[in-house]
């Protein structure tokens, strides 16, 4: 093994996080993910880690809360590296390391060392041992078998979050594949949520899946932190063979690379639905409209995200509305539904030059006003989520039983608009002032800026919190007999809209340079 | 007529000089070759002279008027395939072309056309793939395809011919021939001096940041001829380019 080799590609690995910092947004993200880095180990060392050992050995129930600990630990592990992308950016890889004189199994060994040598699992690991010392230094486990017992927990938590990417991947450059992933995500939504109830009514399949749940990671590594004799062992043994087994799928997955489904040969088709839409626009603006809705509309990810809109936030709706009084179902609905106009677009939305990389240039060899092509991507995203308001609207007509009130439904539907123009508008300004590059074709991670982040997270609380809050402080504001104060907002927001157009077109145009080295990675 | 006037072009990002007081003209109907080393200001002088870029001072006339990033009656009648050949990635060839077309303004039917006759001529027959998933020198060919679909009359070609194989620039130096033939213009930045030598009349050389150093008729070179430069004479490109850019092979001994 080229170990002298492999040493210096993770040293570079960290050269290049370390470079991010050079430039200024650089130093803002790493000072804000430092303090909430933080601010989250401080939390979850002394609740989730050494805390969660005392609470174990005090409540007389150190296995079990151990393994309830390290399950979660796990889980999150493998949902935040997918979904937020944490130490799973392949900064190496397969493609990149051939250059160097590495056999096939050294490139293996270093693509997952610099995978597995980031921050973010280190934070995992952290958590984990703390959990393992307290129990050693409480006197409830064992040191030698708890080391190893994290050690390998952590290797298998690494390994099958790598195998869940790939499948992802893999999935996503299937046909169909974006609706077989929505399928699944939606069940591993519902599972919880339903299993509840039967499990209350049913306890004995709580025995039996815990039995079960004896032969995962966590439970393996729970038992060899406890127990220094056979059940330890067994435990160890258990996680080991879950990294023989990802292991072997992980290697599986890799050598059968995505295969894009394409065929011989295509017919050329000139009148496609984007461009039917975007001459709704106008023969100037037209062509620049379906060029962006095209844009939106071949992105898997927002494809993803506009499908999985409606029912992700009608789940929302049902979950959180006990005991919100007779309209409970209409006071979430007032928040939900604006996000499930944005949710499909928001990615692009908030960054929508961050995605086009060195086209961004033709913008401007077009011979239009530069501004056009801002508002254009503005109107396709708005197009795009004004058309998830009319099916939102049915659905809540035919699933609430009060849903046909007339007061009701325009109420929902000036909460939508109003959300649909305020939350695009305000992605027109993180657009400008707040952009970052981005892969077009990532189906998973986190690849908003910032201010992306922001506006999309605080957006969504906003829209899950601000009606409670008003059902709470103000009842009459959402009550359907006050429709009418309803009324006014679609109006504020379309004029606020309107003004961030109108104004956002020439900063656009002056910042042009600065949008240019960062969506082509040079700033 | 000057197709192209630039006048004292400075252009600065931040405190940093990138074009230093550039002025050139080029005739109508000249292909004409504007080089220099990596880093001289080639393609930022390109992208101020085609509304890419804001020049900190100076002035830019195309066709006989002023232009700036706004003038979108100029950028009507000119094409430009940029150096990073400004391609939008998820799009099919056709779709791609189809969109610069009705951005410039022309109709359904000559779009389809035109992106027809473009498509079969420059190869590009392969419809299953985006754009994403061409090869170097197909998206090349595609980039070029956009910067002339609208048969423009001043075209800018940033390093056009590189990726593409020997029968795909044979054909390009062909159309491009017809183009200034019939009174039009072409600016070309290029790193092969061979092919520069061969279809370009006029070159104009530069150094960083941006500092015209030579400019003049090399159509002797293409017939075995030599243009002279204070006293010496050169008898290719190369050794002109090599002579006024300072640019030295260094001995490595090892290598």
């Amino acid at each position: 093994m080229n170990s002298a080799l492999i040493g210096e590609l993770v040293r570079l690995r960290y050269k290049l996080l370390w470079a991010k910092t050079r430039s200024r947004n650089g130093r803002i993200a790493l000072f804000l993910a430092g303090y909430l880095l933080l601010v989250m180990l401080v939390a979850l060392l002394s609740t989730g880690g050494f805390g969660a050992a005392m609470l174990a050995v005090r409540s007389g129930k150190a296995e079990a809360i151990a393994r309830g600990v390290l399950s979660v630990l796990f889980l999150e592990a493998v949902l935040a590296a997918n979904i937020l992308g944490f130490g799973m950016s392949a900064i190496f890889s397969e493609t990149e390391l051939r250059r160097y004189p590495l056999t096939a199994a050294d490139r293996r060994t270093a693509r997952h060392l610099t995978g597995i040598l980031d921050p973010f699992w280190f934070l995992f690991l952290a958590l984990e041992l703390g959990l393992m010392v307290g129990l050693y230094v409480l006197g409830a486990g064992s040191f030698w078998f708890g080391l190893l017992g994290v050690l390998l927990l952590f290797a298998a938590n690494y390994l099958l979050a790598r195998v869940v990417g790939l499948f992802i991947d893999q999935l996503m450059q299937r046909k169909g594949g974006a609706a077989i992933l929505l399928a699944l995500i939606m069940i591993l939504a519902f599972v919880p949520a339903l299993a509840g109830p039967v499990i209350r009514e049913n306890p004995a399949i709580l025995s039996a899946l815990l039995l079960r749940l004896q032969y995962t990671p966590p439970f393996g590594a729970a038992a060899a932190m406890i127990h220094a004799d056979l059940a330890g062992a067994r435990g160890l043994g258990i996680t080991a063979a879950w990294i023989l087994g990802l292991g072997a799928l992980l290697v599986w997955l890799e050598k059968r690379p995505p295969q894009r489904q394409t065929t011989e040969s295509v017919k050329i088709e000139w009148d496609s639905p984007f461009d039917r839409v975007g001459a709704l626009f106008g023969p100037q603006m037209g062509p620049l409209v379906g060029h962006w809705l095209r844009f939106y509309g071949r992105n898997n990810r927002t494809r993803m995200l506009y499908l999985l809109a409606l029912p992700l936030l009608t789940f929302v709706t049902f979950q959180m509305s006990e005991r919100l009084g007779p309209y409970r179902y209409f006071i979430i609905a007032l928040g939900t539904i604006p996000m499930a106009t944005f949710l499909g677009t928001s990615r692009i939305s908030v960054n929508q030059f961050g995605y086009v990389g060195g086209a961004f240039r033709r913008y401007f060899l077009l011979p239009i006003d530069p501004a056009a092509t801002l508002r254009a991507a503005s109107y396709a995203a708005v197009t795009i989520g004004a058309s998830v308001l009319p099916i939102a609207l049915l659905a809540f007509a035919i699933l609430v039983p009060y849903g046909g009130d007339a007061r009701i439904l325009l109420m929902l539907l000036c909460s939508g608009v109003t959300g649909l123009f305020v939350l695009n508008g305000l992605g027109v300004w993180v657009t400008l002032f707040n952009p970052r590059k981005g892969n077009y074709n990532s189906n998973f991670g986190n690849d908003l800026s910032l201010g992306g982040n922001i506006l999309l997270i605080g957006g969504m609380m906003l829209a899950m919190f601000l009606p409670r809050l008003l059902h709470k402080f103000q009842p009459a504001l959402v009550s359907p007999e006050s429709w009418w104060i309803w009324l006014p907002l679609p109006l504020l927001a379309v004029v606020f809209y309107r003004a961030t157009l109108k104004s956002a077109g020439p900063i656009f145009v002056t910042r042009r340079e600065k949008l240019l080295a960062i969506v082509e990675g040079r700033d | 007529m000057d197709a192209i006037r630039i006048t004292n072009l400075v252009k600065k990002y931040g405190q940093k000089l990138a074009v230093e007081n550039l002025s050139l003209s080029v005739r109508a109907g000249t292909m004409f070759g504007f080089l220099g080393p990596n880093g001289s200001g080639k393609s930022t002088t390109i992208g101020c002279m085609t509304g890419l870029l804001d020049a900190t001072s100076g002035a830019i006339e195309l066709l006989g008027q002023r232009f700036n990033a706004d003038n979108a009656a100029i950028k009507r009648r000119i094409g430009v395939m940029p150096e990073t050949l400004g391609l939008f990635e998820p799009l099919y060839a056709h779709e791609f072309l189809a969109f610069v077309a009705r951005m410039f303004g022309l109709d359904e039917a000559t779009t389809r056309l035109r992106v027809t006759e473009l498509l079969a001529a420059l190869e590009l027959t392969d419809t299953s793939k985006t754009l994403s998933e061409y090869s170097t020198g197909m998206r090349k060919r595609v980039a070029f395809a956009a910067a002339v679909i609208h048969s423009p009359e001043v075209l800018f070609l940033d390093e056009p011919f590189e990726s593409i194989d020997p029968a795909g620039v044979s054909l390009m130096k062909q159309w491009l021939r017809r183009f200034t033939e019939q009174g039009r213009t072409v600016f070309i930045t290029s790193h092969v001096l061979e092919t520069v030598e061969r279809v370009c009349q006029e070159v104009a050389i530069v150094t960083a940041p941006g500092k015209l150093v030579w400019q003049g008729d090399i159509t002797a070179l293409a017939n075995d001829g030599a243009v002279v430069h204070n006293g010496q004479e050169f008898r290719a490109l190369e050794p002109l380019f090599l002579h006024l850019t300072g640019e030295r092979y260094t001995d490595l001994k090892w290598l």
